[in-house]
């Protein structure tokens, strides 16, 4: 835990260990994963088992912002904070053995979860265009409840440059993923003196956890192409999705749903409900009870750490206040919220992981 | 009414928010930015030892707000630069109806230092100033406005 604490910079105000020229910069965000393997960090089965193949096309470097290069600069190969996070884990319970088996997951294996995204890139483009969005609402007379609401019709140019600039920070994110997993086996490799083929740490599935994209869906018996946005959301494709990798398009798409840092995180598959259901889409995790102030109030006088020590869980987190935030308590128990996803059949349940070692931003 | 400090932190589940104070609105937008880095570390641990100067403008008092705050988090997040006193260089209230994007102007120097993870506290991790429910307003000569992040 202390390698991969030390080699995966994590919290407010870290700095990445990747310096690029802005030539690079603009292959990175055209790329995604597939410039961090071009570049050493990965190999070419992670992107088979990567959403999108970890390279969205459509992205345009050249709409994004100063002020987003800039921010972006120091956090590529960042974990960042909150609820971010990366785990050891272990497979504590399989639910479907033959699903289990296709996505290579068998009890007590021991698995590694990262969960980040696009940093301040992604914040800095959203930041940028909601200035273009508010003036895009009284440009094509639109009526919004609340001013943190904006939009533009598909067809604008102001709604085209967005989502060319959004996908170059899905792009991005899907880099820093990459990079991550990178360093996360190469910290396995040191301290375990083998190598990452040996130790069987094959990339199980990459998804985004906040993307826009343009898919087929049938609405009212009828073929619609349809733009959507799953935030909070994660997408769950059936078995024989064209958007699936071959390695699972028997199965379906694997769904990673994380949960807090004390209990555990699922493994499931995407299923023709969700697609009929709820445009090919499941909960992305438990969703929180307290507020953060409750939380920090109610772990005053304890030591979070150990008390998850005492339960076999080792945690690293730069933030004092991080582990109160996030603390088990403050969240619904995962277990929950996944058998509700599971028993409405928008994805079924394969595998449980139970935390060993957690790093915190 | 007023706080000591000029701002409180709000409780609110799933993201943090600030409601700040000021006799004017200059005083508002210095108590805002302070309570924002409040959010991010201890403050009281900050020096001043650099110096920035920011200037924002925007159509609406309520977007000069907002990327006034916005422009510190980037100041943050690309450099690390965290603010601890600020001087109000230009204040510049327009007409709110003019739909002119300059109408409403900000211009201050901030003084502070480079966030050092091994000195600094970090706290929260602001990823913007959101207009969710932001409203300015002058409450018996007071004046408050409420502001939640994106975290």
């Amino acid at each position: 835990m202390e390698v991969l604490y030390n080699d995966v910079p994590s919290g407010v105000g870290s700095k990445g260990r990747i310096r690029l020229s802005a030539a690079d910069e603009r292959k990175l965000l055209l790329k995604g994963a597939r410039w961090a393997v071009e570049n050493g960090m990965g190999e070419e089965p992670d992107l088979e088992k990567t959403e999108s193949g970890g390279m969205i096309d459509g992205a345009d470097p050249s709409l994004i912002s100063a002020k987003a290069y800039e921010r972006g600069r120091s956090q590529q190969g960042t974990l960042g904070s909150g609820n971010h996070f990366l785990e050891i884990q272990y497979v504590d319970e399989i639910y479907d053995e033959k699903a289990a088996n296709s996505l290579g997951l068998f009890p007590d294996q021991v698995t590694v979860m990262i969960h980040t995204g696009s940093r301040g890139f992604g914040h800095q483009v959203c930041t940028d265009f909601l200035e273009v969005m508010e003036r895009a609402v009284g440009k094509y007379g639109f009526v919004l409840p609340d001013r943190e609401l904006a939009c533009a019709p598909f067809s604008s140019p102001e709604a085209g440059d967005y989502l060319a600039a959004m996908r170059a920070a899905a792009n991005y994110a899907w880099a820093n993923r990459q990079c991550i997993m990178h360093w996360t086996r190469e910290a396995f490799m040191k301290v375990l003196g083998r190598s990452p083929q040996s130790l069987g740490m094959g990339l199980v599935y990459d998804v985004a956890h906040n993307i826009a994209k343009v898919e087929d869906h049938v609405v009212n018996g009828r073929k619609m192409k349809l733009v959507v946005h799953r935030k909070g959301a994660t997408r769950a494709f059936p078995p024989g999705h064209p958007e699936l990798p071959a390695a699972y398009r028997h199965v379906g798409q694997p769904v990673l749903i994380p949960g807090d840092m004390g209990r555990a995180s699922f493994v499931l598959l995407g299923t023709e409900k969700a697609m009929e259901e709820t445009f090919g889409s499941t909960c992305h995790g438990a969703g929180r009870i307290m507020s953060r102030h409750q939380a920090i109030r109610k772990a005053k006088g304890r030591a979070i750490w150990r008390e998850l020590a005492d339960r076999g869980i080792i945690v690293r987190s730069a933030g004092r206040e991080t582990l109160a935030e996030e603390m088990s308590e403050a969240y619904k128990d995962i277990s929950d919220v996944v058998d509700v996803v599971h028993r409405a059949g928008i994805s079924k349940k394969v595998a449980r992981l139970r935390p060993l070692g957690v790093v915190k931003g | 009414m007023l706080m000591a400090g000029g701002y409180e932190t709000l409780d609110i589940s799933g993201d943090a928010g600030i409601r700040a104070f000021g006799s004017t609105l200059k005083e508002l937008f210095i108590n805002a930015a302070t309570g924002m880095y409040s959010l991010i570390t201890d403050t009281g641990s900050i020096a001043e030892t650099v110096t920035v100067e920011v200037s924002v403008k925007s159509h609406s008092l309520e977007g000069l707000l907002v990327s006034w705050l916005n422009e510190l988090v980037f100041r943050f997040d690309a450099h690390g630069f965290t603010g601890k006193s600020f001087s109000v260089i230009s204040f510049i209230t327009g007409d709110k109806d003019a739909a002119d994007a300059d109408a409403f102007s900000l211009s201050a120097t901030v003084a502070g230092e480079t966030f050092d993870p091994r000195r600094h506290e970090g706290r929260l991790l602001i990823k913007a100033a959101t207009y969710h429910n932001l409203q300015i307003e002058n409450i018996d000569g007071v004046w408050t406005a409420e502001i939640i992040f994106d975290i």
